[in-house]
């Protein structure tokens, strides 16, 4: 059973502590690695080195996050996921122009920073049941948990205040085996986690 | 991201605007981000008191966005650019 976040400590010594079992931490730094590679994609296969993989992604059938991310790297592709247009949503709603300048000036340092702070948080997440983060773990897992909860809600469809009624007016009748159950399950847990150590670090 | 104190993260912002910067960062409303967490994202990047970054965060929540910062284009760029990687929803634009 998870207990949430609690502050230890005082100044330098700050600690901020809580309790995850090992299936928690697990699904939780994979989630991270996800929402990582989504960011920060992996190298593609090079040509002739993994000979079943390259004939995969030629055939189309590696659909991936990774897979979907190769088209946003393509100026002209249309199709890029609305899960990144979360995480780096447009910067100027009025002038489409500088929200194009910003984004060609942020969007690669963006990418790598969250990218940096999901593998500090994964990284942590994957030591002991007892967590004892000093406080750059802890504002690292912050931002993290906050881009994790970002594509999560995207891929439910949460987009307005209004959709996290129906969402849960929904989830009521689901079957159990209906996947977006377990993403919801997921999802108010990080809600949970995350609440307790923007609280925690709030009292700080 | 660090975690330096609030104090030494305070931007060109506030009540020192001249005329000619009349540029704003918004925070607009979204369904994710916790209350808690916009709170100390304000005060952690601006410097903010704890009243004025609740009460920016209570407008972003009960009327749908709040301005939160006022300046030059380049600062109110950089904000958003801080704020972004907090995962808000923020944008910059002219004061019109």
């Amino acid at each position: 059973m998870a207990r949430g976040f609690r502050r230890k400590g005082h100044g330098r010594n700050t600690t901020y502590a809580a309790r995850l079992d090992p299936l928690e931490r697990a699904t939780v730094a994979g989630l991270m690695d996800q929402v990582h590679d989504l960011l920060d994609p992996p190298a593609p296969v090079p040509e002739g080195g993994d000979d079943f993989a390259s004939i995969v992604a030629g055939l189309g059938m590696g659909v991936t996050v990774a897979a979907e991310d190769q088209a946003d790297l393509d100026p002209d592709a249309a199709e890029r996921d609305p899960a990144l247009d979360r995480l780096l949503p447009t910067a100027n709603r009025q002038d489409d122009e500088m929200a194009a300048e910003f984004r060609r000036l942020t969007e690669t340092g963006l990418r790598q920073r969250k990218a940096a702070a999901l593998q500090t948080a994964a990284d942590a997440l994957r030591g002991e049941d007892r967590l004892v983060l000093d406080p750059a773990q802890a504002q690292a897992l912050l931002v993290a948990l906050t881009d994790v909860r970002l594509v999560l809600g995207e891929r439910m469809g949460l987009r307005t205040d209004d959709d996290v009624a129906v969402l849960e007016a929904a989830a009521e009748r689901l079957d159990p085996d209906d996947p977006l159950g377990y993403a919801l399950a997921m999802y108010d847990f990080l809600t949970w986690l995350q609440e307790t150590l923007a609280s925690a670090m709030l009292d700080g | 991201m660090s975690l330096a104190p609030v104090q030494e993260e305070v931007t060109a912002t506030g009540g020192d605007v001249a005329p000619d910067t009349p540029w704003i960062t918004i925070v607009w409303n979204d369904p994710v981000n916790l209350m808690s967490y916009v709170t100390l994202v304000l005060q952690q990047h601006f410097g903010y008191s704890r009243s004025k970054a609740e009460k920016l965060m209570m407008d972003v929540h009960t009327q749908g966005r709040a301005v939160v910062a006022n300046g030059t284009r380049e600062a109110m760029e950089a904000d958003t650019e801080a704020l972004h990687g907090y995962g808000l929803w923020a944008t910059f634009q002219k004061d019109d």
